[in-house]
């Protein structure tokens, strides 16, 4: 009998339990469609401030003093100690691994050469990867400078590393030495060997010209193989830039891991902060020193910890706003059956069988409406998040749900179905049975 | 009236935050320090002594300026260095990314900020001897800077006593502009202008990435305000067709006395309408106060209840409201007076 009470009642009453019911789907599409942003978002925003270039530098730490003046090297430091090319695939089976979103590692050299109308070539280069396919076996990640520093700008092509070879190369020229020497894209550039050591004299073909805004405007950007080969230097890097997703700093970052006991350094080692990312890189690259780039650490995590806590506090007021229409809507739909409630009353049902005729009824609404504003939330999420942050990999369905917040937020739903409902229940059981049939209630 | 209220207060909440996000999240960008270098035209010569006060005049009082000065020194261990010549107290509220273990008193001159690259290469850090042109000078370290970028290898000194002790004049003005890349756009352009003979550059990847990230965020607020918007509109949409089923008795009566049906309707309208008023003013005191709470929360500063939100929240509450009403209406339009007075 109760399962047949509570069938009919939605069979019978579309009108109210719609109304009822689209309440509950705008609000869990709501709440669901601002969960699934507030907890993407630090991903999507590490992309975006992924512009402000790396986050961690790794250099050799027995290297000498830089002596840099606005980005140029003053005295360029001949000789010194280099990292190993081939110990960057390691990176790659660090514990935070999978954080590791670019690599880019550099080797500044000194070219010596004349251009094809003969004028006289002396400028510095930087060797640097483009589009460098970096794998320790796994899922290889296409990365380098490119990747790494989105704001410059190419007319032309990027140089392709696989075009290097013993006597060859492509470079692009950065805008202002473009001008200063007359070079185009489709000039040649070549190199003559420094007496004295190992160098190669190479060809370099132009491939474009790129501005970036800094000192490289002043520079030859070659593929780090054809820059090994001008230095003499094979295998060798001077400095890599990375780039990683990370926690904020907080005080527990800041601990020395050293200084930490066993455990309390475990779970130092175990989270994403730059420090204990720049720790692991230490471990596997022999002779390195990884630091955390302040400017951007720092100023990235501000930023990511005021945006993620405005989209939770969003999230809050949806939530908020949810509720209120769902109790609202619930109240409606019990206010108006009042007669039929006094007719059960008279009719001898217990007041807890109507409580519970009207509490089944929210929650087989709040089950059904939940579950489908969960979908109708998601397919939101995903599609304000790909409108928003263009250039996101295609969405497969697979992650398009977050199947956590299904439990969540359909939980959510009954919670606030059956609390909203409540007062309305409430009062109208305790109106007398008699009063509300004759019609004066 | 709670549901409108409610409806009321969290547009003006949202509102209110969003008129003030932009300011909000660039402030926030403001620790990313510079985003203006400003350089002499011709790199031989280096910026004149009254560049600082000249760009800083330009820039508006809002704009955060640092001039630094650069020579190659050696060391007492015969390494070549970077020194540099700068002011502290400005630099401390230029670039907040900076850690340093302590900041140089403004009483000792020849107090100084080692690298921490830099100070590996000096044999006493509290006393370091460095050597320009075979002019010698002792500097009282008072600290070690940590940045992970080219500042670690360089020593940091006071301005005046790099002038006096290197005769070399400032070469670099960093500058920051608070705002988005028209602002700094038009800084530059001012910049140019007023400033003679220097050369004014954005940094590039900030200025492009924060007005991204500006825009982006405050796209996600407008969805975000929409789809709450929505919801609260239905709540509004149930509680008033609640409100109108339960006093279809004073209609129906009011109907069987003679009231015609655009009489009543008029009537409900006007009610809803007043509804919506009373919501509008208790909703801005409470959505005002909401926005406080959330900005003092999330940004540490407040956010003052902004006047300008009011027409907007009043449009929004009164179409709700009058969308709200059409449906009971309609039902209201189909009432039987005789039968439901009867009770039926």
């Amino acid at each position: 009998m109760f399962f047949r009470l509570l069938m009919e009642s939605f069979r019978r009453q579309r009108r109210r339990k719609a109304l009822a019911g689209l309440a509950i789907l705008l609000g869990t599409t709501a709440v669901t469609a601002m969960l699934a942003l507030a907890t993407t978002i630090g991903d999507r925003i590490h992309r975006e401030l992924a512009a402000y270039g790396a986050n961690i530098v790794v250099y050799p730490a027995a290297d000498q003093l830089e002596v840099k003046v606005g980005g140029v090297d003053v005295k360029p430091v001949s000789g010194g100690a280099y990292l190993h090319e081939a110990d960057l695939a390691k990176l790659r089976g660090i514990f935070w691994a999978n954080n590791i979103t670019g690599v880019s590692p550099e080797l500044p050299v000194h070219v010596l050469g004349k251009t094809e109308t003969g004028s006289n070539v002396d400028v510095a280069a930087t060797g640097l990867w483009f589009g460098h396919a970096l794998s320790n076996g796994g899922a290889p990640l296409k990365t380098g400078a490119v990747q790494m520093h989105p704001w410059w700008k190419i007319e032309g092509a990027w140089p392709q590393e696989q075009a290097t070879s013993a006597d060859g190369a492509e470079a692009v020229i950065g805008a202002s030495l473009a001008q200063r020497l007359g070079v185009k894209p489709g000039d040649v550039i070549r190199t003559t060997a420094h007496p004295g050591d190992a160098s190669q004299a190479m060809t370099l073909r132009v491939t474009g010209v790129v501005s970036t805004g800094d000192a490289s405007d002043d520079q030859l950007l070659l593929p780090l193989n054809a820059a090994q080969r001008i230095a003499g230097t094979p295998g060798a890097v001077r400095r890599v830039e990375v780039s990683a997703r990370t926690k904020p700093e907080d005080a527990f970052a800041r601990k020395n891991p050293d200084s930490l006991s066993p455990k309390q350094r475990e779970i130092w080692y175990c989270r994403p902060y730059a420090n204990s990312i720049s720790y692991q890189i230490r471990e596997v690259i022999p002779g390195a020193r990884a630091e955390q780039v302040r400017r951007v650490e720092q100023s990235e995590g501000t930023v990511l910890k005021r945006i993620s806590g405005l989209m939770w506090l969003i999230s809050a007021a949806a939530l908020l706003a949810a509720g209120f229409a769902v109790s609202a809507a619930m109240a409606t739909a019990i206010m108006e059956r009042q007669v039929e409630i006094g007719l059960m009353r008279s009719l001898g049902a217990s007041k807890a069988t109507v409580a519970m005729l009207f509490y089944a009824e929210a929650g087989l609404l709040a089950l059904l409406a939940g579950g489908l504003g969960y979908l109708a939330g998601s397919g939101l999420a995903a599609w304000l998040g790909a409108r928003i942050f263009a250039g996101d990999a295609p969405a497969s369905i697979g992650s398009l749900l977050i199947p956590v917040l299904f439990p969540v937020v359909v939980t959510l739903a009954l919670i606030v179905a059956i609390a909203g409902s409540t007062p309305a229940i409430r009062r109208a059981l305790t109106n007398d049975p008699s009063s509300v049939l004759r019609g004066n209630a | 009236m709670i549901a409108l209220t409610v409806s009321a207060a969290v547009a003006t909440a949202l509102l209110t935050l969003y008129a003030d996000l932009d300011s909000k999240l660039h402030r926030e960008f403001r620790s990313f320090g510079a985003n203006i270098v400003v350089t002499a035209a011709d790199s031989g010569k280096g910026l004149a002594a009254d560049a600082l006060e000249q760009v800083r005049a330009s820039a508006g009082p809002d704009a955060q300026a640092a001039e630094f000065g650069y020579a190659v020194a050696t060391t007492d261990r015969g390494t070549p260095v970077v020194v540099s010549g700068t002011d502290f107290s400005a630099v401390q509220k230029l670039n907040s990314w900076w850690k340093v273990d302590a900041w140089p008193s403004s009483v000792d001159p020849n107090s100084a900020l080692l690298g921490q690259r830099a100070a590996e290469f000096v044999a006493d850090e509290r006393t370091v001897q460095l050597t320009f042109a075979d002019r010698p000078i002792v500097l009282h370290g008072v600290g070690r800077l940590h940045t992970g970028g080219d500042e670690d290898s360089r020593i940091y000194m006071p301005m005046a006593v790099f002038r006096t002790w290197t005769g070399a004049p400032p070469s670099l003005i960093e500058v920051q502009i608070p705002g988005g890349s028209a602002q700094v756009d038009a800084a530059i352009a001012r910049l140019r202008q007023t400033v003679p003979g220097v050369k004014v550059a954005p940094v590039r990847q900030l200025v492009e990435g924060e007005s991204r990230i500006v825009d982006k965020t405050h796209a996600l607020m407008y969805g975000a305000v929409l789809l709450i918007a929505l919801t609260v509109a239905v709540s509004v949409l149930a509680t008033l067709s609640a409100s109108v089923l339960e006093r279809r008795r004073d209609f129906a009566l009011m109907k069987a006395l003679g009231g015609s049906q655009s009489t009543l309707m008029a009537m409900f309208l006007l009610e809803t309408l007043a509804l919506a008023l009373g919501g509008v003013a208790a909703g801005f005191v409470i959505g005002s106060a909401a926005a406080w709470a959330i900005s003092q929360l999330n940004f540490h500063t407040a956010t003052l209840p902004h006047l300008g939100v009011v027409p907007l929240v009043l449009l929004l509450n009164v179409l709700i409201a009058a969308f709200a009403a059409f449906f009971p209406v309609r039902v209201l339009r189909r009432l039987e007076p005789a039968a439901l007075l009867k009770g039926e």
